[in-house]
């Protein structure tokens, strides 16, 4: 084949082309032109191999002759392209989207994840311990001995079933302290221990802000130096985290058995920043709080009968602990203005749909 | 507990400039927690919680002498006003007889008393009911309310007997256990029956004459005629009040303070201070010698602990004077020597036992809010419990509220009915000894009832797969229930739909291959249909039609976890390309359609794979995918393949082709 030869021939293939792209009205036959063209068997792609039967001092030349008829097809593709684009139907921009149907995580379960994300980062370790538990591990080994007055505060669930010789009666968690000696024991009593456990937790009390079954998260940091700064520590971490940058925590004194010193723990009110009021001047009460500041749960050091009923030598080791309620703690969520909880485990699609 | 207290009569006891507002967040910052301030009749009312520990604080006085020690920490001026009482000289009359008296040290650690005759009735004057109002108290007359106000005022319990309704049943009291089957009548009128152990004050003839620290009972209690009267003081063992006052529900104001070991030392004040009211709003004159017999004194132990201990909880050091003067103010003796720190606390607070409780003293009172805030520094463990993988949970969420089913936690106790729906018989389950309400009573060995409720409760929504991850109780013989993690999901779409999530989910932990075997015994959940779901050799649980028509899973999460794969196999991308062609099969009724796929994907190796598009009627469509690892298939070389399946096809399952080969 001459070079002239050759280039005749790209040059008809390019007329063709041209005239193909007139009836290609769709992007479909467009894209078919361009395979029946520039793919691997396309008639451009076959036309370009021939270009080694062209002697060896033409070649040069009709390589610059393929480039130029490749850059041709290349922008009348291109240049129809365009065109079709325009000529498309028009969409209006506006029209609402079609969903596809999706459902929702549960609101405690959304609380959880982030939960245990935050505690994460910091180096704890979450675990799960029976719902149903021994006497021994949710009252006797947290320094509860039976009919001890601050039992009174945890409306028990009794199980139907014998009592146990060492660990004393079956009863559904009140809390998920049950954890601490639990945890102590897995850990053959060798700390350091950074547990986080979130459970569900029963009482037998209900109205808009009890329900028989919710959830506690319990954290535990046993180690030799842990002190009351590490937990206010823990404490703001985590209120920055979940409540958001300012969120201040703060303890105040309170009783548990299980933990001594004890706390009541509070978090800012990120409405009134901690203040109680909505102005400056101080004559707007902020409604969301209880002057400044939300009750979330108790915290403490843990009690040095707890270290000694999970092995621990309290001499060596110190350690907190604190206990809240999932349910309580994300109700305190800006914005969320969730006032009843039993409406969480209601099983009602028209609440849990918003989530 | 929580007391309420009006700011005038804190005032009687604190002497202090401070306004209520400042009071109230100090306070709460180091001590008793002062809720809320009321606005009661003119007056400011504290809302103060009070820990059980700190009986002490559950009086005016008691939250006084907080409130000074507190107050000065932030450089409010403030102090406790001595108590002043009659002197003992005052008191002593001898008119009439004391009635004869026997304690029992191992019931009563102090008992002490006094008559008062010529007691008028009075009525209350207006400051005492108006503090009795503010304190949410009922106003009778004087001769009562006197002894309501002076255990709020100072903390330790009292009662005022009828003098001659007492001397008319024998003029004796005898501390003493009550026997099983005895009874006695409140001064309410409510008659009770003894289970015995409840100590009680018996005549000499053996009757009940006194619930001491808990109520009166109505044959000594003062009525309409009492003219003389017996005020009296015991401190019965905290734990015995505790055992009656819970056995008969009878939670007096009396029984919740001396349940939780009020200071014995307390009860002469209280007296004195009994005494001096009768007289002033009564007219009482003193008719007895004080009686006082107190077995129970006790003198504090102390405790010794190193100074170093402090900082151990704090970490940071106070200054050993500091230390000193705080513990002093709480009224504790103290002592250092060499490293080490000798605290004797005083009689009212036997909550002071060891070292941590010293702490809390002196961390409460320098401040929680001036200790700095500081992230751990120690090691962080890395031994993780192997049963559980809360991430494997968390995906399963996602993936499915992404697919369009709704995540439910319903509770953990269901009813009787709800109970039985799981299959298991009622004697099966566990049952709660004290429910609350009748729908929840026993411990559930099923997701899948309760989430039918819900689906049964949201019947407005059209479609609706709902699902959910919480344990089920297996009873065991003496031990704790096997408390057994499972994935529950229940759906009103098809069959087909909800099995395919079910496989795409497996999908999701790289699980490929999963088999359903139908169950001749469909005991579980009394389905309609029940089939299992087995991956490799292993069981992950259930997949039914319910009688409802829709379709329910429940598998084990542990199975589950030990099947899933956190990465897949990767395969070469092939070489060569699919053919692929649909053969729609004529199938007889009931044929298992497992089995059938099975069948045509063993037909020939040219086949891959084979997947059902289609059902009508009785008329399988499928699409076949044949593949040669080195050779694109031509239509000629796909033809023996397709052949070998349909043969297949009509040998092992009597299937019909439709159309032609």
């Amino acid at each position: 084949m001459t070079t002239a030869e050759y280039s005749h021939a790209l040059h008809t293939l390019v007329e063709d082309l041209t005239t193909a792209l007139k009836t290609a009205t769709s992007l479909e036959k467009l894209e078919t032109l361009r395979t029946e063209y520039l793919g691997k068997k396309g008639s451009f792609t076959q036309l370009g191999k021939q270009i080694k039967d062209i002697a060896g001092s033409d070649k040069k030349e009709a390589g610059q002759i393929l480039n130029k008829a490749k850059q041709q097809i290349e922008d009348l593709l291109a240049a129809a392209q365009e065109t079709i684009a325009t000529k498309q139907a028009w969409i209006d921009l506006t029209i609402p989207g079609k969903k596809p149907e999706v459902g929702h995580m549960h609101p405690v379960s959304q609380a959880m994840e982030e939960i245990t994300h935050i505690f994460e980062q910091i180096g704890f370790t979450r675990v799960r311990y029976p719902e149903v538990d021994w006497d021994w591990y949710v009252f006797e080994a947290l320094n509860m001995p039976k009919s001890h007055p601050a039992r009174d505060e945890w409306e028990t669930f009794f199980v139907d079933a014998p009592t146990d010789d060492q660990k004393g009666k079956m009863v559904l968690t009140t809390h998920t302290s049950n954890g601490q000696v639990r945890e102590m024991e897995r850990l053959h009593s060798k700390p350091p221990i950074r547990m986080i456990n979130i459970a569900r937790c029963y009482r037998r009390q209900q109205d808009a802000t009890h329900t028989q079954m919710f959830h506690q998260f319990e954290g535990l940091v046993v180690d030799k130096g842990i002190t009351i700064q590490h937990l206010k520590g823990t404490l703001d971490y985590f209120a920055e985290q979940f409540y958001g940058p300012g969120t201040k925590s703060r303890i105040r004194p309170f009783h548990f058995q299980f933990t001594e010193p004890s706390f009541e723990v509070d978090f800012s009110c990120h409405i009134c920043h901690g203040t109680g009021y909505l102005d400056d001047k101080e004559e707007q009460k902020c409604r969301f709080c209880k002057s400044g500041w939300h009750e979330v749960g108790g915290a403490g050091m843990v009690h040095p009968n707890v270290l000694k009923a999970g092995g621990i030598d309290p001499d060596e080791y110190t350690g907190f602990a604190f206990g809240w309620g999932v349910e309580r703690t994300y109700t305190l969520k800006e914005g969320l203005n969730l006032d009843d909880i039993r409406l969480l485990y209601s099983g009602d699609l028209r609440f849990l749909h918003q989530f | 507990m929580n007391i309420l207290i009006p700011h005038t009569w804190l005032k009687d006891h604190l002497e202090t400039d401070a306004d209520p507002k400042s009071l109230q967040t100090n306070v709460s910052l180091c001590g008793p927690s002062i809720e809320r301030i009321y606005d009661t009749a003119g007056d400011n009312v504290y809302d103060i919680e009070v820990t059980t520990n700190r009986v002490d604080s559950m009086s005016v006085r008691g939250i006084a002498r907080e409130a000074a020690v507190i107050l000065e920490q932030f450089n409010v001026k403030a102090s406790l006003k001595p108590l002043t009482l009659l002197s003992d000289t005052a008191t002593q009359g001898t008119e009439l007889p004391l009635p004869k008296i026997t304690n029992d040290p191992a019931l009563s650690k102090r008992l002490t008393c006094v008559v008062l005759s010529g007691v008028k009735r009075n009525s209350t004057p207006k400051w005492m009911a108006d503090r009795l109002l503010q304190t949410e108290q009922n106003v009778h007359d004087a001769v009562i309310d006197i002894t309501n106000y002076i255990t709020h005022d100072l903390g330790h319990p009292c009662h005022a007997f009828d003098y001659d309704k007492l001397m008319n049943t024998g003029g004796e009291i005898i501390v003493t256990e009550a026997k099983k089957g005895e009874t006695f009548t409140t001064l309410d009128g409510n008659t009770f029956e003894t289970v015995g152990g409840e100590v009680v004050f018996k005549n000499g003839e053996g009757k009940i004459i006194d619930l001491p620290s808990i109520k009166g009972t109505a044959n000594t209690s003062i009525d309409d005629s009492t003219q003389n009267v017996l005020l009296l003081l015991e401190s019965i063992m905290a734990k015995k009040v505790r055992f009656a006052s819970m056995t008969h529900a009878i939670r007096t104001t009396a029984a919740q303070l001396m349940e939780k070991n009020v200071d014995p030392e307390l009860a002469g004040d209280v007296l004195l201070r009994g005494i001096e009211l009768y007289q002033q709003l009564c007219d009482a004159k003193i008719a007895s010698p004080i009686f006082d017999e107190f077995p129970g004194k006790t003198t504090p132990t102390a405790v010794q602990m190193p100074l170093s201990r402090i900082t151990d909880y704090l970490g940071l050091t106070i200054k050993t004077d500091r230390v000193l003067s705080i513990l002093k103010t709480l009224g504790c003796d103290v002592a250092v020597e060499g490293e080490t720190l000798k605290v004797t606390p005083p009689t009212f607070r036997p909550d002071i036992t060891i070292a941590a409780d010293v702490i809390e003293e002196i961390a409460r009172i320098y401040g929680y809010h001036n200790l700095p805030s500081t992230l751990m520094d120690t090691p962080i463990p890395t031994n993780k419990p192997a049963d559980v993988d809360f991430v494997l949970e968390n995906k399963i969420k996602h993936f499915l509220a992404t697919l369009g089913w709704q995540e439910i936690y319903s509770y953990s106790m269901v009813s009787k009915e709800i109970a039985q729906q799981s299959g298991q018989s009622i004697d099966g389950h566990l049952a709660l000894q004290n429910p609350l309400t009748d729908d929840r009573v026993y411990l559930r060995r099923s997701l899948v009832p309760s989430l039918e409720e819900i689906i049964e409760q949201n019947k407005q929504v059209d479609h609706l797969s709902v699902f959910e991850i919480a344990n089920v109780y297996h009873p065991l013989a003496r031990q704790l229930p096997s408390q057994e993690l499972m994935l529950s999901m229940v759906s009103t779409q098809s069959f087909r739909d909800t099995k395919g999530a079910l496989e795409q989910l497996l999908r999701q932990f790289y699980i490929d291959t999963s088999e359903v075997k139908p169950q001749t015994k469909q005991n579980y959940c009394n389905a309609h249909q029940c089939g299992e779901v087995w991956v490799g050799d292993r069981v992950l649980g259930h997949i039914m039609v319910l009688k409802s028509g829709h379709t329910a899973i429940e598998l084990q999460v542990a199975h589950l976890m030990s099947v899933a794969k956190a990465h897949p196999t990767y395969q070469s991308i092939p070489k060569t390309a699919e053919v692929k062609e649909d053969i729609t099969l004529t199938l007889p009724e009931k044929t298992l359609v497992g089995p059938v796929i099975e069948t045509l994907l063993a037909s020939h190796e040219l086949i891959t794979a084979v997947e059902l598009k289609d059902v009508y009627n009785q008329n399988y469509s499928f699409a076949i995918t044949y593949w040669h690892p080195e050779n694109t298939l031509s239509t000629l070389e796909v033809e023996p393949a397709r052949r070998a399946l349909v043969e297949a096809a009509v040998a092992a399952h009597a299937a019909n082709l439709v159309g032609e080969i």
